[in-house]
């Protein structure tokens, strides 16, 4: 009896993993842009926004741009009036979650610089994610002061 | 033997005494807190984005607020920067209601030219200021600010620096300060106090 019960739980169990498709990251990314820089300033910073509306993780492992040597994942904060700036090695986007890069936040930080990011062009940033793979995003570059 | 051990037992009892005294010993209390005001701000001497000196004397009568910074600093320095200009229009006042001061916590790299590109960017004028490394030193320790250099993972470094901006009023008082984290109301509050 115990066991016909059991096996009958272990068959259903196993429908319902069967019916259930793997669980997927399903990013949308958003509102990428940066400011413009200085002749001379030899690094800047890119915002976005990565909506994760599908029901598995998924991490940034790395970003690169054709307008600098490297594009990491860095994250200002102020802890008892200093501010500070390291890099994070990844950043993780969990399920369901939307994970935003804005300034005095994290944010993607571009340096060296080849050339300085003009107001009005667009560049390219490539993210690269565990799950979703490369994602292609064009980077506005505003005014200083205009955002 | 019995002597041997008496004297072991004396010796136990030494040592447990003294356990004890260290144990419990008064300690000393804390120091009493800092009572005196500490003042902030003062007379500096530092150069502009054009290479010429700049007095403080320059700044009687105008109501200034002081930020410390770099130009290598990709995403705090022109957050702040952009959100005094916002808050400068938003007071309805002209760029003369008060005037943006930009020191440089990076003087090696931050040379008058270093300045004047990069605050050139910016549609609103900001006074940059450098100086030699002891200029810009004792300007920080006037001001109460801290910096430090920080190594950045393959190469270069970046700079670690107090957030806040210094207002100071008309006649050179301290008017406060205001935090990265503080809303925009109460910024330009302050502001309109400042200018008032």
């Amino acid at each position: 009896m115990t066991r016909a019960i059991l096996s009958a739980a272990c068959a259903m169990l196993a429908v319902a993993g069967c019916s259930n498709r793997p669980a997927a990251p399903d990013l949308r990314i958003e509102g990428a842009w940066a400011r413009a820089t200085a002749p001379g300033q030899a690094s800047g910073a890119a915002y976005l926004t990565i909506d994760n509306q599908g029901d598995g993780d998924d991490r940034l492992a790395t970003v690169a741009t054709p307008r600098a040597a490297t594009a990491t994942i860095h994250d200002s904060s102020s802890r008892g009036g200093v501010m500070r700036m390291r890099m994070l090695g990844d950043l993780p986007i969990p399920a369901g979650k939307q994970v935003v890069l804005a300034p005095g936040g994290t944010h993607i930080m571009i340096a060296p610089l080849a050339a300085p990011l003009k107001a009005g062009e667009t560049f390219e940033l490539t993210l690269r994610f565990d799950h979703a793979g490369d994602r292609r995003v064009p980077v506005t570059v505003v005014a200083l002061g205009a955002r | 033997m019995k002597r041997l051990r008496l004297m072991l037992w004396l010796l136990v009892a030494v040592m447990a005494g003294g356990a004890l005294w260290l144990f419990a010993r008064p300690r000393p209390s804390a120091a009493p807190a800092e009572t005196s005001f500490v003042s902030i701000g003062g007379v500096f001497t530092l150069t502009d984005s054009d290479g010429k000196t700049f007095a403080s004397g320059r700044l009687a009568g105008t109501p200034y607020v002081l930020f410390f910074g770099f130009t290598n600093c990709p995403d705090v320095c022109p957050t702040t920067l952009a959100r005094l200009i916002r808050l400068r229009r938003q007071l309805g006042a002209g760029d003369g209601a008060f005037e943006i001061l930009f020191v440089t916590v990076d003087p090696e790299r931050d040379r008058p030219a270093d300045l004047k590109r990069y605050l050139s960017l910016y549609a609103a004028p900001i006074v940059g200021l450098t100086g030699s490394p002891a200029d810009i030193a004792r300007v920080k320790k006037t001001f109460g600010i801290y910096s430090a250099k920080v190594p950045q993972p393959g190469g270069g470094y970046s700079v670690d620096h107090s957030a806040a901006v210094l207002l100071f009023g008309r006649d050179g008082g301290f008017g406060g300060t205001i935090a990265p984290d503080e809303g925009d109301a109460p910024a330009l509050g302050k502001l309109k106090r400042l200018t008032a």
